[in-house]
């Protein structure tokens, strides 16, 4: 049972360091411009996608993310600006965000089905080979995956910290009022976050291509899973959606191994239920 | 150097701003007195473009900011300081001072404006690492001074700096801001009490609904029945 553990608690760190990501992504978009966006799982589809496209003209992985972490940029630009932007205008834009990002999550993944047929692709491993420590066997592409993973939060935690830039998104999400105040053009920072969490998903998409394949419709599980990590860990707080990602990843890992794969959403629905009943606003939200 | 003319302003149906004109040279302070709710904070936040007029115009340094977006505004050398504040509150007191030099004419000289402003707020050159949110009202209200004071302004616009404070720091803002007029910045701040600024303001305003009904010298203004009635209870 030992060495299982191990194993099960390492594909755990594993996913979890990707679902970091991604949720990270999901909690500075609602911290800064205050959108749920229902297309968070196209977007991860998307990333999926245009990594099958580029590698069907044969370039390799390094490549893959050179070419399409600007087209997820682009495309989450974009998006803020043609389709959130004009509804800001309202009264009661935020229901339509909503509305409009909902449509935009159709649209796609109905693109996506048109586009590249109802069944799955399957993505080549990112690194081939398995590592074996004291009869504990590790796939060299969840130890990369975790590098990638771990490598994208600590950049983005210093773009947040110390860039001038990362510096307004936080202002904006702090006091909107405040940030205009000391000359931060807010509409710009809003594009910026809806793209860098284009390129987080995405990315969160292509890293587990290898893993789970990709589907029209499989950005529905992302979405529903981001938003539990952020709701666990409160929404809007980037801290709190770190901890909670590892947290769940952890618990999906052993719930899968001990009881089998169709109760993992359930227990992370369980472990949410729970600590919303004793922390109404998650690990590390707060109220306001 | 700011020129209002006859701007309106709404917030929504209901008309905030009727037809006010003013205008405040380099080195000037002028002061606009008047109750609460009547449109004070309006006209500063129209001028430093967070509201935008519905008529009327404001140039500044001749040129039209009326419709330019408030970034752009503040990039010129026109700076608001609230007086809700408006601090970044996860943010420390450094943090929030470097954002205030956010705008690109004034990022080159952050460090010379940092210096500047702990010489002039000795008190928060003592507590840069402390988050915004853990400052009493009147560590926030010098912050929110500082802030404005690092986007390297050429005009700022002042809402209620007394305000909510204890005599004794309202005394300390006050004279703060007699400093701050003695570089050249032109001032307008507005304030629903006679503050002890007017004996250095160069013309005292009154808006009443929205509108300016008197305006000015200090003397005229001490002496003006309106304003006796309304702010001296003589």
């Amino acid at each position: 049972m030992g060495r299982e553990f191990i194993e099960v608690l390492i594909s755990g760190i594993t996913n979890g360091s990707v679902y970091a990501v991604m949720a990270v992504g999901m909690a500075l978009v609602y911290g800064v411009t205050k959108v749920f966006n229902f297309a968070y799982g196209s977007f991860y589809s998307m990333g999926g996608y245009f990594a099958w496209v580029v590698f069907g003209a044969k370039l390799g992985y390094p490549l893959v993310f050179v070419v399409v972490i600007p087209l997820l940029f682009l495309a989450g630009w974009l998006t803020e600006q043609l389709m959130i932007k004009p509804l800001r205008q309202r009264a009661d834009w935020e229901m339509m965000a909503v509305m409009v990002t909902l449509g935009l999550a159709l649209f796609l993944d109905n693109f996506y089905q048109a586009v590249f047929g109802p069944f799955v692709k399957s993505l080549p491993l990112l690194v081939e080979g398995d590592i074996t420590a004291g009869g504990i066997v590790i796939a060299v592409q969840d130890i990369t995956i975790f590098l990638v993973a771990f490598g994208i939060m600590i950049g983005f935690m210093l773009f947040l910290g110390k860039n001038t830039l990362g510096m307004a998104v936080r202002a904006v999400a702090q006091n909107m009022t405040g940030a205009q105040i000391v000359g931060v053009a807010k509409d710009r920072i809003f594009a910026l976050t809806f793209a860098i969490s284009a390129v987080l998903v995405g990315t969160a998409g292509i890293l587990l291509a290898p893993k789970y394949f990709v589907s029209p419709f499989g950005g529905w599980v992302i979405l529903v899973k981001a938003w539990v990590i952020t709701a666990f860990g409160g929404m809007g707080s980037i801290k709190g959606s770190l901890y909670a990602a590892f947290i769940l990843g952890i618990v999906e890992a052993l719930v899968g191994w001990q009881l089998g794969f169709t109760w993992t959403m359930f227990a992370w629905f369980a472990v949410l239920l729970v600590t919303l009943i004793i922390r109404p606003q998650g690990l590390f939200g707060t109220w306001g | 150097m700011l020129e209002v003319d006859r701007i309106d302003a709404c917030y929504g149906e209901f008309q905030v701003l009727k037809k006010v004109s003013l205008s405040v040279e380099e080195g000037e302070m002028k002061i606009v007195l008047g109750p609460n709710g009547h449109g004070k904070s309006t006209l500063l936040k129209t001028i430093c473009g967070l509201i935008k007029p519905t008529a009327g115009a404001i140039r500044f340094k001749g040129r039209d900011i009326t419709r330019l977006p408030s970034e752009k505004i503040v990039e010129m050398g026109v700076t608001y300081i609230a007086e809700d504040r408006e601090l970044f509150p996860e943010m420390t007191v450094l943090e929030n001072l470097k954002m205030g030099g956010y705008n690109r004419r004034a990022r080159p000289r952050r460090a010379r404006n940092l210096e500047y402003v702990f010489d002039l707020f000795p008190k928060l050159a003592g507590m840069k690492k402390r988050f915004a949110s853990n400052l009493s009202g009147g560590e926030a209200r010098m912050l929110a001074i500082a802030r404005g004071l690092m986007s390297d302004a050429a005009f700022l616009a002042i809402d209620e700096p007394s305000l909510g404070l204890a005599p004794i720091l309202r005394l300390e803002v006050l004279n703060k801001i007699k400093e701050i007029h003695r570089t050249g910045i032109g001032i307008l701040l507005v304030e629903s009490n006679i503050p002890q600024l007017v004996d250095i303001a160069d013309r005292i305003y009154l808006m009443e609904e929205g509108e300016l009904v008197f305006d000015g010298s200090r003397d005229e203004a001490l002496n003006n029945p309106d304003i006796k009635e309304a702010f001296l209870g003589v």
